[in-house]
């Protein structure tokens, strides 16, 4: 590496030049199809805004995160290029990486459900199929098929996690038919009798007359973030940009767990509003209360307090209900942005992976 | 310069040099114990077709294989060497007078999470006694086993004996189809030896039947015609099969189901449908079956308490006490063999997790491995793996086998003396350049007397060979230099008591073998 290194670098930086961006202290690759959008608009909502001369262009940057440079590819090369070792950072499909993934490819999963892009890789027979309710039947007619001599034909793109989850349903008899096409067209032209493929909403299959099965999902799957383990392990530059990245994800994704809450509520001193408002379990938010005061305007009623509290969002209206029985007259409610807490969790568990090495025994 | 070696695949192992040495000993040492008994080797290979191993080796198995497509054939690294050497028989070895006695050692290979003593390549040394039924035959693959794991030197190791009769026989009785007999078998392992609840695998079971809601436990909530179809099989029942069929099709025409355009035919759905129909619900009896063997788990025990409990459960049962019968016979003929009586667990329900065994199964257990007890070999009778393999007639065979890493791993915990790893006899070293065909002439010599002869080929000097000799505890040192090109002498050194002779040829040889 050392000879080629300055090397390369130089060409970074001629291509740094031209292009008029620093060398890259680390590079994130994106899904170019399918979940694009998707996943820029979940960066941008985490405050990492992808920014994009031209959107027909596959490089980019994140001007929030000072030294990264954004590559747009196909949810299966942004893994290919994280394993190998070209791309630091990757976003893309779980049921991609349990696919391609192998023990040593020295991947690192760093956020396993980014909590979009949610889909299910499925076991699907014809509809036709009336006797045909769970994974058993499946088992039996394979049994079937090969006593009159012939296998069960699976047409899918995921032949591992398929073949996996065959053989662990007791279907020994198989083959599996690799397609890049039209899976769904697969039984229809009698390329294969049953497919395994991705489902989001099901109403592809539905339009193929296909159904799923009870039993029949294999696995459930959403945008995850991926990195390369060499990378983040050798360069602390790295690690540290995986930090922030790490940190705004996490402290995004909670805060949608909750939401802040003020009402005005009227009383002696700002303790006898506190304790009328912690007496109510609903609204003693993850601390309790703040309290502060409210100015009247000109001519206005002394004595009014504002009370905020951070509530999870599924007890929102019983929060508001408490506030009132405080004596809340009217409550505004805002979302959080983030909500970090004493720690990025995920970072923590990313090094503790980094530092213990898978071993054999 | 960035590294780039190559690491091996994860859970293989090499054998270094010593590692090696030892388990070539120790595969020697058992393939011999079995010649003793009139076992022949056989050696197959390690690629097979896949369906091989489809045929009866069962989800535990087959889940675990490394399975590969070749230009369009099915094939696979074998997980075990049994169907491979009945496949050699059904195919080479029939017009064999019966039994065929076979011994074997090779590499087999399964995808599991590698632990100690757990590999993904692993070595299996066994035999099989193929056209023996009965006790007989039994007790000798028994003794043979037993037999063997003593020549090794190992002390602390019990047989469990169990027999797929009894199970097999209530299976029958309670009329339990095939594919749920294989699941119930399956899962046996899991009920006996790892003390899984009965709880757990009930419903586990009924789910593989499709009885029961295991199965929908990750069922998709969005199945919306789910219900109304699951209703069918239960309203057909009514018509009973003779009109179900065309009740069936009058129903799928009025409700507009397409069932053309995939690769069944209606007619075959349909039958199937009714055919579904028409089966009994088995969860009763498969609750009983479970019960029954977790009934025959806590009756385990040695011989002598455990034959009078099993009796009674038998007999409560109206089951056949034959299998019990037999382990006793072939019990009683171990002292004849001269097995030295290992401790004996009866327990009938032992299953060995492979579908193919019919008879009397047995494991070995080693006590000593990291204080917990470790599976070091198995076996049994299958009296059906012939036939199911393509023979036309039914053939009774036995065998079993010993996973030979875990033998290794025994001894060491039992502290036994590491055999086979010697060093060579000799280092024969010239000094010059011109001194090297009388050295190589010495050398040869000495490797025709049946001696172990490390030429010196990097001409390291006088004393780095006799550092090297006694770092890797080599006896002697033959020295060649200017005095064996004048008179045919060379020097010999015995690196225990350093003393130097000048020998002629024969004199070396002479020396050498009797210092061995």
């Amino acid at each position: 590496m050392t000879a080629i290194a300055p090397l390369a670098s130089r060409r970074n930086q001629l291509r740094a030049r031209r292009s008029g961006v620093n060398t890259p202290t680390l590079r994130m690759a994106l899904p170019s199809k399918g979940m694009e959008q998707q996943t820029l608009d979940f960066l941008a909502l985490c405050g990492m805004k992808v920014s994009r001369p031209n959107p027909r262009q596959y490089r980019a940057t994140i001007p929030a995160l000072a030294g990264v440079e954004v590559l747009f590819q196909r949810v299966t090369d942004v893994f290919a290029k994280v394993a190998e070792g070209s791309v630091d950072l990757g976003i893309t499909g779980y049921d991609v990486v349990r696919e391609h993934q192998r023990e040593d490819d020295g991947v690192l999963m760093l956020e396993k459900a980014l909590g979009y892009a949610g889909c299910a890789l499925v076991l699907a027979v014809p509809e036709g199929w009336i006797d045909v309710s769970s994974v058993i039947d499946v088992a039996e007619i394979s049994a079937e098929f090969r006593r009159r001599g012939r296998d069960l034909r699976v047409a899918t793109k995921y032949p591992n996690l398929t073949r996996q989850f065959l053989f662990d349903n007791g279907i020994n008899y198989f083959t599996i038919v690799e397609s890049d096409g039209a899976l769904e067209a697969a039984p229809a032209l009698n390329a294969a009798d049953v497919i395994v493929d991705i489902v989001s909403s099901g109403v592809t299959l539905r339009e193929n007359r296909l159904k799923r099965l009870s039993g029949g999902t294999i696995v459930e799957s959403e945008a995850c973030l991926i990195g390369n383990r060499t990378a983040l392990r050798d360069s602390p530059e790295k690690l540290e940009i995986v930090r922030q990245v790490l940190e705004l994800i996490e402290a995004q994704m909670r805060s949608r767990e909750y939401f802040s809450l003020t009402g005005n509520i009227r009383g002696d001193s700002p303790e006898a509003v506190a304790r009328r408002v912690t007496s109510h379990t609903e609204v003693a938010g993850l601390r309790g209360p703040t309290i502060s005061r409210v100015y009247p305007k000109l001519g206005g009623e002394e004595g009014w307090y504002a009370a905020t509290v951070v509530v999870q969002s599924k007890l929102l209206l019983q929060a508001i209900d408490a506030l009132r029985r405080a004596g809340a007259g009217d409550v505004s409610v805002a979302p959080l942005r983030y909500m970090f807490q004493s720690k990025c969790w995920s970072f923590e568990a990313l090094r503790r992976q980094l530092s213990d090495r898978g071993t054999d025994e | 310069m960035e590294t780039l070696d190559v690491q091996r695949v994860r859970g293989m192992n090499d054998a270094l040099p010593g590692e090696d040495a030892r388990l070539r000993a120790l595969t020697a040492t058992l393939r011999d114990h079995f010649e003793r008994f009139g076992y022949r080797g056989i050696d197959t290979p390690v690629l097979e077709n896949l369906d091989l191993f489809l045929r009866k080796s069962g989800e535990e198995v087959a889940a675990r294989m490394y399975t590969f497509t070749h230009w369009n054939r099915k094939l696979c690294l074998r997980p075990e060497l049994t169907a491979s050497v009945m496949r050699a028989y059904v195919g080479n070895l029939r017009d064999r007078p019966l039994p065929v006695r076979v011994h074997y050692a090779g590499p087999t290979f399964r995808y599991e999470k590698p632990q100690r003593g757990r590999y993904r390549q692993f070595t299996q040394v066994g035999i099989e006694c193929i056209g023996a039924g009965g006790p007989s035959a039994d007790a000798e693959v028994l003794a043979a086993a037993c037999g063997a794991l003593e020549r090794t030197g190992l002390v602390g190791f019990r047989v469990v004996l169990g027999h797929l009769g009894v199970v097999l026989q209530l299976l029958e009785q309670l009329g339990i189809d095939e594919h749920g007999q294989n699941l119930i078998l399956g899962n046996m392992e899991a009920l006996a030896r790892r003390g899984a609840a009965p709880d757990e695998v009930l419903p586990r079971i009924l789910g593989l039947m499709g009885v029961g809601n295991a199965a929908d436990l990750n069922a998709d909530t969005e199945h919306d015609d789910e219900d109304s179809i699951s209703l069918l099989p239960s309203l057909l029942s009514e018509f009973g099969s003779e009109g179900a069929a065309h009740v069936a099709s009058d129903l799928l025409a009025r409700a507009n189901l397409m069932l053309e355009g995939g690769t069944r035919t209606p007619e075959e759905i349909v039958s199937r449908l009714v055919a579904k129909a028409g089966r009994p619900d088995p969860t009763d009896r498969v609750a009983r079956a479970v019960d029954f063997i977790v009934q025959l788990q806590r009756l385990a025990g040695p011989p002598e308490v455990a034959f009078g409990r099993i009796g009674a459960l038998l007999a409560e049962h109206e089951l056949d006490p034959a299998p019990l019968r037999e382990i006793e016979r072939a019990l009683a003929l171990l002292p004849s063999y001269g097995v030295n009586q290992p401790e004996v667990v009866v327990d009938l329900s032992l299953g060995r997790g492979l579908r193919y065994y019919t008879g009397l199964v047995f494991e070995l257990h080693a006590d000593a491995v990291g204080g917990v007890s470790s599976q070091i070999g198995g076996g049994g009778r299958y009296d059906d793996l012939v036939r199911s393999l393509g023979g036309r007639e039914g053939v009774p065979a036995c065998g079993f086998s010993f996973g030979l890493e875990r033998i290794k791993l025994a001894l060491d915990a039992e502290g036994s003396e590491p055999t086979g790893d010697r060093a060579v006899d000799v280092v024969v070293a010239p000094i010059d350049e011109d001194d090297e065909p009388p050295a190589v002439a010495i050398a040869t010599r000495l490797r025709q007397a049946g001696l172990d002869v490390e030429l010196d080929v990097r001409r390291r000097g006088v004393r780095a060979n006799l550092r090297h000799a006694d770092r890797e505890r080599v006896p002697y040192v033959v020295i060649v230099g200017e005095r064996e090109r004048v008179d045919g002498r060379a020097l010999l050194r015995d690196m225990a008591s350093r003393s130097e002779q000048a020998l002629d040829a024969d004199a070396l040889v002479a020396a050498v073998r009797t210092g061995r």
